[in-house]
């Protein structure tokens, strides 16, 4: 009866209408989205590998999973990864933001090619950062050892110092412009007015950024980093290119290891590590939300 | 104030040089190794430039660069339109019908966003190999409608919202359906934001890794990006010349919309970001 009453604040036809034009939406994300993470979710329970009948076995994978030092390595080196990339591409965008915000000639051109990164395809760009970090004649250790960084060549994918910065690199390039491009949308927000009152009181180009820039921005700033956090937490393709998990192992992202799990044909434990790397990755955007939060209150 | 604005012109003189450096370097290095007969000439200096790596590419059918090429247009082409479709009807309903549900299933969408397609795939894998289309265009386009959808409602839906509801009203009057209001009279006005929308999802679809490397087998299906990840060379050593050149055929064209389309794109971009 209680939901008699609720149809009928609304029009017949006008429900069945509506039906009808988000049917196609809901039906194939149900199918294609919904329904394989419910799926992935019960097969987490089950030992389902090829040539084996599937067998129910509860927690199993997952007590194995945290049992397992290929696990927790895996958790490291995505969050240190994710904090390395995530925090030079903060430092970034907001020069670059800065930059692109002020007057001068060129400008127009320098918005178009920032966006060049972000256009090209991870995988073209991950390829190309293989022969960038090769050792004996890429790019990198020619500079390396012209500019005189390092005494010698650095072996970019044979340690786990160089796999780990060759792969923060590659990801800072490559998603450093979708930083700018919203760090600059922010800035074209904050009204002029404070700067002009600011000057006026006699304060500094660095005190000016510190004081209205910066607060102005950190909203902007935070959405910006949540967005590119949730993106580094499910990190492949460049681990894939550049280094395939290696060297030994040291450089395996979570969602490579349940890539591995399933290319060998063990999808129960592919699953197991899939939910995981999901929960992670909800927990870290609750964080993150719940920090803005507070910070706005505390305003 | 002059010391501030000297300051102020290094910076950024400075800073535009490294933005120069930092974004075009890679780019630059791709085209010029394209170019090369060698890759090593870094340390032998020697080199000669020639376009035989594109001739190589476009030509040698052992490569299978066309294939990847239209296979990867096919997928992207049809899943941009099939999400167009479909997300501009969703949008509609949700901007100017009353129905229950209408706030929340925005936002259901936008979380079924949220899920790693990592936890997605492995499903999407076995439900696929039970009905025979791994492999298959479908394999991808299917779940790429999924996965791009939820993003194109948000952007369609900022722009449809700041059409007035008195148009479809005044149509609506005069006997139009509801879906011919749609496409005569919303999509024309929004179209701006329809097309970013199909742009991005197309782009994303061009550019998406991993299932494509989980759902296809060979050059039959795969798309662009697991061409070139796989790419190999004939004698073990990665033909870098060749590679390149791929690399650069496949980026090329995606710059170059990127460019002549920035406009839409950072609309798009931002519509969705500031929504999600």
């Amino acid at each position: 009866m209680a939901s008699n009453n609720f149809l009928q604040n609304y029009e017949k036809g006008e429900v069945r209408t509506a039906c009808f034009f988000l049917a196609p939406l809901l039906l194939i994300v149900g199918i294609f989205i919904l329904l394989p993470v419910l799926g992935t979710f019960y097969n987490s329970f089950f030992l389902d590998v090829s040539f084996l009948p599937k067998q129910f076995i509860g927690l199993k994978n997952y007590a194995r999973l945290l049992s397992s030092p290929d696990f927790w390595q895996a958790l490291r080196f995505t969050l240190a990864y994710t904090v390395a990339a995530v925090s030079l591409e903060a430092v970034f965008g907001v020069a670059f933001a800065l930059l692109l915000n002020e007057v001068f000639v060129g400008r127009t051109v320098l918005r178009v090619v920032i966006l060049i990164p972000w256009a090209i395809p991870t995988i073209v760009s991950a390829r190309t950062w293989q022969l960038i970090y090769e050792y004996t004649y890429g790019l990198m250790n020619f500079l390396v050892m012209n500019l005189g960084i390092a005494p010698e060549r650095i072996n970019w994918m044979g340690t786990e110092f160089g796999a780990f910065w060759a792969l923060v690199f590659a990801d800072v390039w490559k998603t450093t412009p979708f930083v700018v491009l919203i760090l600059l949308a922010g800035l074209q927000a904050i009204p002029e007015d404070l700067y002009q009152q600011a000057k006026v009181d006699g304060a500094g180009l660095f005190r000016r950024f510190y004081k209205i820039t910066l607060p102005m921005l950190k909203p902007v700033l935070v959405i910006a980093m949540i967005f590119r956090t949730i993106d580094s937490l499910r990190m492949f393709d460049l681990v894939y290119v550049l280094t395939g998990g290696g060297p030994g192992g040291s450089t395996r992202t979570l969602s490579y290891l349940g890539f591995e799990a399933f290319a060998n044909d063990s999808f129960g434990l592919g699953s197991t590590v899939s939910v995981i790397t999901f929960l992670i990755s909800l927990a870290i955007t609750l964080i993150y939300l719940r920090a803005g939060k507070f910070s706005e209150q505390l305003k | 104030m002059t010391k501030e604005t000297m300051i102020k012109k290094c910076l950024i003189f400075s800073m535009s040089l490294l933005l120069l450096a930092f974004t075009l370097g890679p780019f630059i290095w791709m085209l010029w190794i394209s170019l090369a007969d060698r890759a090593d000439f870094l340390v032998t200096g020697k080199v000669e430039y020639s376009f035989n790596n594109y001739f190589q590419v476009l030509t040698s059918p052992s490569l299978h660069f066309l294939d990847y090429l239209q296979n990867s247009l096919i997928i992207s082409v049809t899943t941009a339109f099939v999400v167009t479709v479909f997300s501009s009807m969703a949008a509609y309903a949700v901007s100017r019908m009353r129905f229950p549900g209408r706030s929340v299933i925005p936002l259901l969408i936008l979380a079924m966003s949220m899920f790693p397609q990592i936890s997605i795939v492995g499903y999407l894998f076995e439900m696929f190999a039970q009905v025979g289309l791994i492999n298959h265009h479908l394999a991808l386009i299917l779940p790429y409608i999924a996965w791009t959808i939820p993003i194109a409602l948000w952007i369609n839906l900022s722009y449809f919202t700041q059409i007035p509801i008195a148009l479809d009203r005044a149509a609506l009057v005069d006997g139009a359906g509801r879906m011919k209001v749609l496409y005569r009279i919303i999509f024309p006005l929004a179209l701006p934001g329809i097309f970013s929308s199909a742009l991005l999802v197309f782009i994303a679809c061009f550019n998406e890794f991993l299932f494509a490397i989980m759902l296809t087998i060979d050059y039959t299906a795969q798309t662009l990006p697991v061409g070139i990840a796989l790419f190999q060379g004939l004698h073990g050593e990665i033909p870098w010349g060749n590679l390149m050149a791929a690399s650069a055929l496949a980026s090329v064209p995606l710059v170059i919309m990127t460019l002549i389309f920035q406009r839409y794109i950072v609309q798009g971009l931002m519509g969705g970001a500031v929504k999600g």
